[in-house]
This record gives structure tokens, sequence and C-alpha cells, in this order.
């Protein structure tokens, strides 16, 4: 039989693509082509008709206010918290392979936290800054202390340590694969040639780990931007809205306040805006990646 | 002959997969044999206090009239989760559905009900345009919950609402509750629902026609600041907000906590309605309380009326995809809720809800719901505005946030209400 024949090539690949792609399609492409349809009409969600509106979603989407704002604290929360997941994560490798005692325990403990589902996450957190917190603070202060998700810019800080503390664990084990990939052999040729530790970690250590980094970053700057099960659980976009952000403002758009083909039109910007971030960021990240 | 073999198992795996698929996205379109075979009726359930009772209830109906019932409920959105049964031609037979989505959804999806011998019973049905749609599940009222025990306990005479209907008396009610040494007799639920959806629609809703008034603040020809309505619900808010067991922190009180206080006596009023009932039956509630109408310094008689109506509403499906049949068995079992014993006793007893037909006498059980009853029965009772915009509680909430924190004034408040509106382009209803 022909091997090199362009139908005998096709059907290989039916054989052993064809499945997951078919599912693929099913699942990812035909919604999202038909989602990006549905930007274009004004349908309520259950309407018979869907009247063609041409681009006024996007226009209204443009023109929303609150849109643009969630999208603003989007970046800030993702900028503070990418950065601390990953010195956090960092740190966290470092330690749990430089050989201390119980470190596979420290590993698997370190790692818990992403094991909990974001929606029991936040209400355990809820509580704890809610009521926990509060009861300390009154206990040294001998007043009233007002909890930390009632003011806004407490509210922001709590969603940032709580995925901090969600996610600094699965950033951990990526970079203490890292770490380990390291060969010990380069870092002791480093040492003997006068590097301090200090050193071969910087010129060494980090240099071969670029491509951990890349995966840590790409990995925990999507998560931020799409978050949206511990914004729901833990804040619920509370105090005056000051704390929604990006995805559940899209959700809410859509799904509360009815306004089906604006929220999906601002669905796309989001998605855009993602896949644009995303992609530099793998982009600039692999330039520069090395090998041993 | 081998490689022949794993080419046609390839083949038949891909073919299966691609069925599989066919089959379900077009089984419910493809046939109506999917949907019960046009036999037996599904419920959708949205209010989930109940949805136990339901269950029960249908395994009874089933009993005794061999009429199969599916009783289904999601915590999504009601309107959210009902687009998905549409997109995919599986409505359901009967569903249970808020005010507004009976408007959104009649024309195109709900049956004509205005044959129906109940239709008369009720004052509560929503018609469009002069078809009745929506079959009223309950009727739910909003006012202040107060803990008579509580109060009792420290004037020593029994508590008589309509004693303390103006501001002044109510303020003075407070003063010797503290005095008697409730430190802080009130309490206020954050929830943005509870703050725009139900004490500011109030607003609107305590004059002689909401709809002009709502119009007006559209198109900017009256000044929010200025109304004397929304002057004298704010005074109340007012006493209410700077009284409450949580003054110092009052963005981050637990609705569940506020509850407890008042079931137990701790604080004596609560702005909520009868629905809240739900929340408070959890605890160790004191066996007196009720619900009386928010006092207000007025000569409008508003202070003597609870703001209400129907909550929660039936539809029935009117789409081929649920045959005649169904319809009829659908048609059945609403009026057996409404004139079988056994229907009556389900809404009345075993769900402990407000019946909004007249026809029903049965007593309601919980201490709430009788408050309700009373004022449904002498007709005291303020309809609600059901043509609110649909992110009115959700930005307007936030506001009155705002306010309730301190972080606002007034006359801060009132104008962002007033912005809100602004931007609003209303359509005409009927």
């Amino acid at each position: 039989m022909e091997r090199n024949t362009m139908s005998y090539k096709a059907r290989q690949f039916l054989m052993f693509a064809g499945p997951a792609l078919i599912l693929f399609c099913m699942v990812i492409i035909i919604p999202f082509v038909y989602g990006l349809y549905l930007t274009f009409t004004s349908w309520d969600g259950v309407s018979a008709t869907k009247p063609f509106v041409g681009l006024a979603n996007y226009v209204s989407a443009f023109k929303d206010y609150y849109f643009w704002s969630s999208i603003g604290r989007t970046l800030i929360y993702s900028a503070f918290a990418v950065v601390f997941v990953n010195i956090v994560a960092f740190v966290l490798a470092y330690l749990v392979t430089s050989g201390v005692k119980g470190q596979n325990f420290f590993r698997a403990g370190f790692f818990i936290p992403n094991l909990i589902g974001g929606i029991v996450l936040g209400y355990v957190w809820k509580f704890v800054f809610n009521r926990a917190f509060v009861a300390v603070g009154e206990a040294i202060t001998a007043g009233a202390v007002p909890s930390l998700l009632s003011t806004t810019g407490g509210a922001m800080f709590c969603l940032i340590l709580v995925s901090v503390w969600q996610y600094a664990g699965y950033m951990m084990l990526i970079y203490v694969a890292g770490f380990m990939s390291v060969p010990d052999s380069l870092k002791e040729a480093a040492m003997i040639d006068g590097c301090t530790p200090g050193q071969a970690m910087r010129n060494v250590t980090i240099p071969l780990m670029r491509s951990s980094f890349v995966t840590c970053l790409f990995l925990s700057i999507t998560r931020c931007f799409m978050v949206y099960d511990v914004n729901l659980s833990l804040t619920k976009g509370e105090p005056f809205n000051s704390s929604v952000l990006a995805a559940m403002h899209v959700y809410n758009k859509a799904f509360i306040y009815k306004d089906y083909g604006t929220g999906q039109a601002e669905a796309l910007i989001l998605f855009i805006v993602c896949a644009i971030i995303g992609i530099t960021q793998v982009y600039v990240g692999k330039k520069g990646e090395v090998s041993a | 002959m081998r490689k022949r073999i794993t080419q046609i198992l390839a083949l038949t795996m891909i073919l299966s997969l691609v069925c599989v698929f066919l089959v379900a996205c077009g089984s419910s379109s493809g046939s109506d044999a999917s949907g019960g075979s046009g036999d037996g009726i599904t419920i959708f359930n949205s209010k989930m206090e109940i949805q136990d009772q339901m269950l029960q209830m249908a395994e009874k109906y089933t009993a005794e009239t061999g009429v199969p019932v599916e009783v289904y409920y999601s915590s999504d959105t009601v309107s959210a989760h009902l687009a998905t049964r549409y997109a995919s031609n599986n409505p359901y037979t009967l569903s249970m559905v808020d005010a507004k989505d009976v408007y959104s959804l009649a024309e195109d999806h709900a049956l004509d009900l205005s044959d129906q011998q109940w239709v008369n019973d009720t004052t509560h049905a929503i018609s469009v345009d002069g078809k009745v749609y929506g079959f009223p599940v309950c009727v739910e009222a909003r006012g202040l919950i107060y803990n008579a025990d509580a109060i009792e306990a420290i004037t020593g005479k029994p508590f008589v609402p309509s004693d303390y209907a103006t501001l002044d008396s109510f303020k003075e009610l407070i003063e010797t509750l503290k005095a008697g040494g409730m430190k802080s007799p009130t309490g206020v639920m954050k929830e943005d629902w509870s703050l725009a959806a139900h004490f500011l629609a109030q607003v609107y809703e305590e004059r002689e026609d909401p709809d002009a008034f709502v119009r007006a603040l559209s198109a900017d020809t009256t000044k929010l600041i200025d109304d004397a309505k929304f002057n004298s619900l704010m005074d109340t808010f007012d006493v209410l907000m700077n009284n409450s067991y949580s003054k110092a922190s009052a963005i981050s009180a637990e609705r569940e906590v506020t509850e407890q206080k008042l079931a137990e006596g701790e604080i004596a009023f609560l702005f909520g309605g009868n629905w809240d009932w739900s929340v408070i039956s959890a605890y160790d509630y004191t066996e007196h309380l009720g619900m009386m109408p928010v006092p207000q310094n007025t000569d409008d008689g508003s202070n003597g009326k609870l703001v209400g109506g129907g909550s929660k509403y039936f539809f029935i499906d009117s789409s081929s995809n649920t045959s005649d049949q169904q319809k009829q068995q659908a048609k059945d079992f609403l009026n057996w809720l409404v004139y079988n014993q056994e229907g009556q006793s389900f809404l009345v007893n075993d769900c402990a809800l407000v019946p909004a037909f007249s026809n029903i006498t049965l007593a309601v059980s919980d201490p709430l719901g009788a408050s309700v009853k009373s004022y449904v029965d002498s007709d005291a009772l303020i309809g609600n505005y059901n043509y609110l915009p649909d992110d009115h509680y959700a930005i307007l909430g936030a506001q009155f946030q705002k306010y309730l924190a301190g972080k606002d004034d007034r006359e801060g408040f009132a104008k962002q209400v007033q912005t809100y509106w602004k931007t609003k382009t209303l359509t005409a209803h009927s």
C-alpha cells in the first residue's frame, strides 16, 4: 500500500486525531463561531427571532463605563497577583528543593490549597476575613473593627491574597520541576569557577529555568484574567460593586441585567485582550529561551 | 488484511462518535418521544425553599391522578436556565418564573390562560395585551419585621403595630427600647436587592402613578431630592440605620446573622419580607413575630399598608414541543392547586405560602405569612412595580450601600439615582 499518497495521510490523520478534532470542533469552535454571530444580534436568549443589529452591541460595549472600569480593576488585580504568585511560588520551590527535612511533606502541603475548589475556598476565606480576623481585631483593640471585605481597597487586597494563596502551590510544582531539571554539575562548575551561590542562581539556574517561568507566567496571567469563582464567593463584587472583575461583569451583563448581546460582545473583547496578552507573553518568553 | 481491519475499525469509531453527537444534539427536535411521549408534565421550580415539598407533592399527585409529574430545580438565573431549555427545544411544561420573566416570555412561549376559572378568583394574575399568561403562585410583601416578644419584654405592654405608624412614635419606641437595655433595636440588610429592589422601590411604588414618576425621573423633569416620598422613606431609613446593631460595619453584616438576632429577640426590627421566614425559621425563634408597614410621617395612608403582590408565576409552554394533552394536564394541575383541598393544603400548609386566590381560606402557618395575609384580606397592599430595568437593583444597590456605609449623603445618593434613570430609555408597556 502506498504510504505517501494524500488519501493515506488523510486517513492516518483522521484515525488518530479525528475523534479529538471532532470533539474540539463541537465544544469549542462551533460555539465560538455561533457566539460571534450572536454579538451581531439583539437576541434575548429565549425569543424565537434573532434580530440582526450590526455593530450596535460593540458600540454599547465600548460605551459601557462599568465594563472598562472592571477591565482596569482586572489589570490591577492581575498585575499584583501574578507578581506575588510567582515570587511566592519561586521562593517556596527553592525552599522545598534545598533539601530541608520533610520537604515532600511541605510540597504536598503547599499544593493542597489548589485542590480546594474556588467557590469553597472563597467561602472559607470570607468566614476568616469577616469573623475570625474581626474577632481577633476586636479582642486586641477593644473596639468595633470593620471587616477588610467591607472596604473598597480591602476587598481587592483580599482577592489578591486568596489568589496568591491558591495558585502559589501549583506554580511551585512547576518551579520545582524547573529546579530539578538543572543539572547539579552545571551549578558545581559555576561554583568552582568562583561564583557565589547567589551568582550561580542568577546566571546559571534561572536562565536554564526559563521555560518554567514562561509556563508559570502564562498560566497565572490567563487564570487571573478569567477569574470568576473566587470573585463570586469571596466578595460577590461588594462593596459598592468595587470588586467586580471583568469576567463577573460580563456574566452579570448577559445573565443578570439580561443584556445578552452586549454581554456577549464584551466577552469577545475580553477574549481578545486575554489572547493578545497571552500570546505576546509566550512569544517574548520563548524568544530568549536557552538550553543547556 | 490486518491494516484493512484497523481502518474499518477506525472508521466505525469515528462514525459512531459523530452519530452520538448528532443524536445528542438533534434528539429533542427530532422526535417528541424524548419529551416523555406527550404524556405527563415537567415542572420547573425556582423557589429553592419548597423543592422538597414539590418533590413529595409530585409523587402524591401522580399516585392520585395517574399523571406523571417531574419536578426540576436550578440555582441558575431563571431566565438563563429557561433559555438553555428553549435552545435545546426541550422546555418545561410548567415553568415557575418571576413577574418580569412572564412579560418577556409570554408573547413567544406562554399559553393563553384567560379562559381558566381561577382567573376570576385572583387579582394577582399577569396579563399581557389583555391575555392572562401568569398563574400567581403566592403573595409576598415587604415591610418591617418585628419581634413582639422582645419589645414587650421591655415596654411591659402588648405591642400594637398600628400605634407606631408614624416615624415620630416609632422613634419614641426605639428610645424606650434603648433605655430599657436593648442597645441597638434594629438591623439593616446590606444586600443590594434588599436596599434597591425592595426599599428604594417603595419610593416609586407608594404613589398614585408609579409609572409616571419613573418616566419623569428618566426624562429628568422631576427632582428626586425634593420628592416628599423619597425624603420620608429616607428619614425612616436613617432611623433604622443609626440604631442598627451593625452600624459600625454595616457593609459586612451577614443576612443570616441579622435574621438570627431578630429571631432570638436581640434586635426588634428589620426591613424585609415574608420570604425571610425561611431564614428566620432556621433559628431558635420566639413566638410572636410579625410584619408591619414601614413607619413614616405621612398622611397618604402608605404607612398603613405593606408593599407587595403576586410573587413567582407559573406559565404553560405553548410551543409544539408540548403536546395538547400535556397542556391540558398542566391546566388541570393549576386548577388542582386552587380548587382541590389537597392542592390548597400543599400551597398553604406544606409550603407555608400566602395564597393568591380569594377562595382559599386556610390559615397561613408562619407568623410573617399570617401578617401578610391579614393585610391582603383587608386590601391593605400597595402593588409591586414590575417594570424596573434589570440592572436597577445592582447599580443603585451599590449606590445605596455607599449611603449605608456613610460614604455618601442623601443628596449625593439622590443624584446617583437620578443619573441612573437619565441613562435609561424606557419602552412602552401595557
